[in-house]
Parts: structure tokens; sequence; C-alpha cells
């Protein structure tokens, strides 16, 4: 994981921040929170974990406490728990969407959706094979923070959202530049 | 033609820098290949057999002389004097270095022109008819919309890493000449006093392609008011980006995830999360709005056209006449016939340029001399604008015809008045072996071969329109199953061979051609070409176009036509 992530709100400057969300891969699931690394005590958990454990009370109070997000996959269908995550928007205040190869681009829907169509105001943190050349197509479709693979330069990741001054189609983030 | 205002100007010249800086951490190593890869190709640059080579585009296929003399100045500087116009409205450059295409952009930029999505897995240059403004057939200038979708598709965040490229093509006439349903999706433009008040609305036809799994696409639309096409095509894309197959490069495409579903079930969650956008959007703002609309539509307002009388051949010829010898008028009243198509507005008519001269080296090469020649015939003919058509030609589209003769005589300089335009050697083949990677046997010397068996222009005239499409590969670059005749290079261990179909078409009645047998060598091509032209002759009822007969008859003759000879050629000579 990446010790720092990029934070880029809405309407605000993007900054490189302390990454205090681990995300948890579900792999080793013995049904409960996993032991986290050293320093950390919040983490995303896979959104189809989340739907089969949060009721269960270890989970539920630490999510209450705000330690806990979710993360979806690539190929999570969120329109068909759309109850799930209306509940969510009180209960995360991260949620993840994973990038399995930097080239496939489903979540960028995926971030799309949930800025528009469940209207998510929190925060929206691309994670998995990220790299400084999504950046700006992320920040544009809903994302709000961005782990970046570790091996990326955060100095020159940061340079890339003062490429372009015009879009020419809107977005979350801006709508297209029209003459006057 | 649309001019760059200052956001499309920024746009690109922000571009180029994006990509400079691309290019200089790939080489200096901080940017792995692998992950610069899909991005050079956002970019319009492939990696090919011997070198690296751009493709810029031409959008929906317009070009201004002032465009046309920088792409020779480009042919020059950074690659071997030549340019190659591709099927979709693009052109390439075979030979540059990577290190220098950042200054190509650059240049390209200065004159209002990109190699955004060219390539990759992203909305392509968007394609529309050569002769959108000027045809006589036409019943909506579709470029305004075309402009409009280039800028709403450009650099678009959400649909950057699609699971494969997607191409639009728009269509506003009564013939097609976009080949519309072989495009992930094509749009027909109407504008019909029965539907929305005669606004301008669209059809929608989903996918479509050609490659591997041929299949036209299917309506799943009609009447989409044009004002709400971003969130209709959003709509689409979304389905697509969320459920197309990435497991499976083969499988990837738009048209399989449509096939899978079905066109109806497709077009229902297009539908269903059309119908949630609209909510999101209760203002529209996605909507293209009347002042876009004029924006852009401005710059395709009509040239300033003379009043004129309109000639009829015999006129044009008659006045030929006196200045030309026995040889140059049959050559003239040819290219008339041929290369000369009918423009709306009366004493004007649109030339054909033909970029296949017999026994050149590729079809659509254009050097440098005859890209600057062109640039000269369009300011001195046809107001300064030209266009590049779907058959690899160029054509110059608002000439008087009183000028004609001698736009004939000035263009032949550069031999680019072969009047071959829809006959069998105006064929449209892909760069194939010779430079492509990914070509399982060479497209060119086929091409080269047939059209020096089939040299004699008295006969070509008299067989009429055939199309003749030739691809490499399974890739289907050179579209051979839209060709009448189509040949594609196959691999049988190790070896090139090709194998037909016949039947294909394009235009309203596109079909898919039917593969005739077993593959070919090399070598028996051209008589393989002339067993199933004979049969045509030979059965033919007057004025039958090919293609009728061959729908009339069905591919049984032309089949043992073609294998008649089956054995007695050998491989390996060299075609
Ligand atoms: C004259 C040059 C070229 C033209 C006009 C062209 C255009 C096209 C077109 C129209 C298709 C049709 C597929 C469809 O609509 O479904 C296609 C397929 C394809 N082309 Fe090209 N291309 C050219 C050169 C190249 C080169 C040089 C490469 C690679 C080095 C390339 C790679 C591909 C690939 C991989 C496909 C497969 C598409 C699929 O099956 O989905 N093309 N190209
Ligand atoms: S059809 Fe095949 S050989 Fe021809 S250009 Fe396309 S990919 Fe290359």
């Amino acid at each position: 994981m990446n010790q720092k992530i990029i934070y880029y709100p809405k309407d605000g400057k993007p900054t490189v921040i302390a990454n205090e969300w681990q995300v948890w891969d579900g792999e080793r699931d013995e049904g409960g929170i996993p032991d986290l690394e050293h320093g950390f005590h919040k983490v995303l958990v896979p959104f189809h974990w989340w739907i089969t454990h949060h009721k269960n009370a270890d989970v539920a109070g630490r999510a209450g406490k705000g330690e806990i997000g979710v993360w979806f996959a690539a190929d999570d269908d969120i329109l068909k728990h759309p109850e799930i995550i209306e509940e969510g928007k009180s209960l995360w205040p991260v949620v993840g969407a994973h990038f399995p190869i930097f080239r496939d681009g489903r979540s960028f829907s995926t971030a799309a959706l949930l800025r528009d169509r469940f209207e998510w105001q929190g925060e929206v943190r691309a994670i998995g094979d990220v790299i400084i050349d999504q950046l700006l197509q992320g920040a544009r479709v809903g994302f709000d923070a961005f782990e970046l693979r570790p091996d990326q330069n955060l100095e020159i990741a940061l340079k890339q959202f003062d490429l372009f001054s015009v879009v020419t189609q809107n977005s979350w983030r801006d709508q297209r530049a029209t003459i006057a | 033609m649309y001019k760059y205002d200052h956001i499309d100007q920024t746009l690109v010249d922000q571009r180029v820098t994006q990509f400079r800086d691309q290019v200089e951490r790939r080489l200096n190593g901080t940017l792995a290949e692998e992950e610069f890869r899909p991005l050079r190709l956002q970019n319009g640059l492939y990696h090919q057999r011997h070198a690296y080579m751009l493709r810029v585009a031409i959008p929906y296929g317009l070009l201004s002389a002032k465009q046309l003399r920088t792409l020779a100045f480009i042919a020059d500087k950074y690659d071997r004097g030549y340019g190659h116009f591709t099927t979709r409205q693009n052109i390439q450059f075979n030979w540059v270095e990577l290190e220098q295409t950042p200054d190509i952009l650059a240049e390209l930029a200065k004159v209002e022109m990109h190699a955004i999505q060219t390539s990759g897995n992203c909305i392509r240059n968007i394609t529309s008819d050569a002769f959108a403004g000027v045809a006589a057939d036409e019943y909506v200038d579709p470029r305004p919309i075309c402009e409009l979708l280039r800028q709403w598709s450009t650099l678009h965040p959400e649909f950057a890493h699609l699971p494969r490229k997607f191409k639009f093509a728009i269509n506003g006439a009564k013939e097609d000449r976009t080949v519309l349903l072989c495009h992930d999706v094509g749009i027909e433009l109407q504008k019909n006093p029965s539907i929305n008040h005669g606004e301008l609305t669209a059809n929608i036809y989903a996918g479509g392609g050609m490659g591997r799994t041929p299949i036209l696409g299917s309506l799943i639309k009609q009447n989409v008011p044009w004002q709400v096409l971003p969130s209709y095509l959003t709509a689409l894309l979304r389905v697509y980006n969320r459920f197309g197959r990435r497991d499976n490069i083969y499988k990837a495409r738009i048209k399989i995830l449509v096939k899978a579903l079905g066109p109806e079930e497709f077009a229902r969650q297009v539908e269903g999360e059309w119908a949630q956008l609209h909510n999101a959007t209760k203002q529209g703002k996605d909507n293209f709005t009347q002042a876009e609309w004029e924006r852009v539509a401005k710059h395709f307002t009509k040239p300033n056209y003379k009043i004129l009388s309109v000639l009829s051949d015999e006129q044009l010829q008659s006045h030929a006449q006196s200045k030309l010898d026995a040889n140059e008028k049959i050559a003239f009243t040819r290219w008339l016939e041929r290369n000369v198509k009918p423009h709306q507005v009366p004493g004007y008519a649109c030339v054909i340029l033909s970029l296949k001269p017999h026994g050149t080296a590729a079809p659509g090469d254009a050097t440098s001399a005859q890209m600057n020649a062109i640039a000269d015939l369009a300011d001195q003919y046809s107001f300064g604008e030209l266009r590049v058509t779907h058959e690899q030609n160029l054509v110059l589209a608002d000439v008087e015809q009183a000028e004609l003769l001698n736009l004939w005589r000035a263009a032949k300089n550069y031999n680019l008045v072969l009047p071959n335009i829809g006959l069998l050697t105006d064929l449209i083949a892909c760069p194939g072996g010779d430079f492509c990677s990914l070509a399982n046997a060479k497209s060119l010397p086929i091409a080269k071969a047939i059209q020096e068996r089939f040299d004699d222009l008295d006969y070509l005239h008299d067989l009429g329109d055939i199309s003749l499409n030739i691809s490499g590969c399974i890739n289907s670059c050179g579209h051979h199953h839209v060709g009448n005749i189509g040949v594609l290079g196959v691999d049988k261990d190790g070896e090139e061979w090709y194998q037909i179909t016949l039947g294909g078409d394009q235009g309203n009645d596109a079909s898919i051609g039917k593969v005739i047998g077993p593959s070919f060598y090399a070598n028996e091509i051209p008589d393989v070409m002339i067993s199933i032209i004979n049969t045509y002759v030979e059965q033919r009822s007057t004025d039958e176009p090919f293609i009728e007969t061959y729908r009339r008859l069905g591919v049984i003759p032309f089949k043992e036509a073609a294998y008649k000879n089956n054995g007695k050629h050998s491989k390996g000579a060299a075609v």
C-alpha cells in the first residue's frame, strides 16, 4: 500500500496527505475485520464482504466509529444494491473503487454513478493499479482521492491536474467550457 | 469549415504538452512501455513492423488546403515523403520517430489538427460522408452534429479506457456513404415534419463492426432529438463500459454485447440508464444548447457560390472538344462519368481525385508533392477545402462545372485523374504485411497485381461498379467483409494465403460477404479475379451491376469458376 494519497476535494486543491485507510482485499477471511498493519485502524473492506458481514457486532461497532468503508470491485454492479449504498452514505466515511489494471475503465463509470445517481457526497477513492496518467480522468468522473501505485512519483502526479484548463464535456467536477 | 475557438486550440496545445511529458517519461524510463502503450495509442501512435506510425484525425473527412500543406510538410520533414489516407478519414505516417512525435503534434496543432483518440480503446475519430454539405442526395448536413460530438468525445474522462475501441459514423444523406452499420454506433440524422416538429433527430444503430465477427448494427432507438445526444450516448457507452467483455479481446467489442443480450435488451438497458441521467440533469445541463449549435453550425454555411447555370454532360464534352486531342477526349469523358459527382448547387460539381493510379505503392498513398499540388488545386478550384473518402480518395467538393477541364488538366500532371472511381481498381486495401505487425499476409502486392491485370480502362468501364476490398488479416482494416469481392490474408502454417468473400456491400443495402471456400496462393488471385469477373460478364443482364448478378445467382457459379483452375498453380512464386 501507499503511505500517502493524493486528496483533491471538489472545490479545493490537490495535496499529498497521509493515508489513513488500509485496503483489505478480503483474503484469509475469518469472518471479522482482519488485523491491520501497525498504526492503522481504518479499513476499506470489499463491498461484497460488507453485504454479508455488516450485521456482525464487531463490524457494526467499528463502522459506528467511522473506521470502516467499502471498496467496489470493477465488476461490482452497484446498481443492484441501491439500499445498501443509501444506508452506507451515513456509515462509510470513504468508499473506494478498484482498478485491477489501470487500463480497465469500469471504475470510472462506478464513480460517475456514485456521484450522479447516488449523489454520494463523501470521499471516493481510486485504489488498485492507479497510475499518474489516469488521475485527470479520475478526478473528473468523481474521484477525490487517489491511492497511487507505490512506484508512482507523487510530484509528477500533482502536476497532472494543471495540464488542462479547458474541458469539452460536463463532468462531476466541471462543466464544459463554452464561449462567453 | 470548422474553425477552432480558443477552447479547442487550448485543448490541443495542452494535449501536446501532456504527450510531450509522457514521451519524456517513457524515454527516461520512468514510464514502462506497457503503461505507455495505451497512452500513445490514444494519441494515434502505433508500433508497426518497422517503425512507429502516427495516425492523424481528419474529423468527418474535412481538410483545408493549409492543413494539407502541413501534412505534406510533416511527410517531408518527419517521414519519407508520403502519407496514407485511410478508410476512416485519418492519415497515417508510417515512419516517424518516437522522439519527434511531440513536435509533429505541435505542427498539427498550429493548423487545428491532432491525433487525439485516433487509436486505443476510446471513442475514435468520428467519420461521416465525404460529400457532407454538397451531396445532391443529402437531407441533413451532418457536420454540425459531427463537430459537436467530436468535442463531446474528445478526452472524455469516463470513456477513456473502454473494453475496446469505439467508432461512430454519422450520415445525413439518402445514400449511406459511411458504412453506418459497420460501426459501433451509427447515427442516422433526419429532419422530418412528422417527427419532433421537423427538428433534427437521430436514429441510433448499435453493435456493428467487422473484424473477426462481422455484424451489422441494429436499430436501437429512433428519433432522438439532437440536443440530448450527449446524455443518450453517455447512457449507451456507460452500459458498454460496465458490461462489455474485458476477459477476451475478441469478445470485447460492443457488437458482442449487443448480440449476447439481443438488441432489444441492450436498448432497454440503455433506456434505463438514460432515464436516470435525465433525472440527474433536470435542467438538461448535458444537452447541447442552441447557442452551441449556432457557434458550430455557422462554420458550415455554404461558401460563396456564384449564380451559374447547369451544364449538361454534352455541353461539358462539347466545350472540351476543341481543346483536346482524341485520346484526351476519351479520358476526359470517362473522368466526367466516373470521377465527377452531382452537387446541390447549380453549375457546381464534386470531383474525386483518384489515389489509386494503377500500380502505385499503396491505395490511398499520396506523396508530399501530390499533397502540395492538391492543396493548390483546392485553393484554385474549390474554396481551399477538400475531403477524404472512405474509399481512400480525395474530393474537391465545390468545383465550377466550367472549370472541370482546367482542373482535369492540372490534376493530370500529378497522376490524380485516373477515371476509376467505383471500378474494380478503385480498391480499398489496408497496409498489410508490408507495414503492419498484425498482418497474416501482404495486401499491397495483391492490390497491385490485380490493378496490373485489370489495367484496361475500356474493360473496367464496361464492368461498371464493383467494390474490391483487401485486408491483410481478420482485423478487417480493408473492410473486406463489405466488398462485393473481398480478399482476406490468412496464415496457414506460416504461409500467406488468401480467402475470397463475395456479396458484401456497403451503402443502403449493406451486407456481409460470404466466404466461397478454401483459400488461394497469392499468385492465383489475379486469375481467380478474372474467373469471377468473367462469370459476371457471361451471366449479367443488361446494365446489371455485379452485386445484383451475384444476388440473383448466388455464390455457386462464381465459386465453380474460381476453383476451376485449382491445383494448376504452384505456390511460392511471388505476385
Ligand atoms: C489503412 C490503414 C488502416 C485502416 C484504414 C484501419 C482501420 C480499421 C478498421 C476500419 C477496422 C475495422 C474493424 C471494425 O470496424 O470492426 C480495423 C480493425 C483493426 N485494426 Fe486497423 N486500420 C489500419 C491500420 C491498422 C494498423 C497499422 C494496425 C496495427 C498495427 C491496426 C490495428 C487494427 C486492429 C487490432 C483491428 C481489430 C479490430 C477488431 O477486431 O475489433 N490497423 N482497423
Ligand atoms: S487488416 Fe490486419 S494487416 Fe491490415 S492493417 Fe489491419 S491489422 Fe494490419
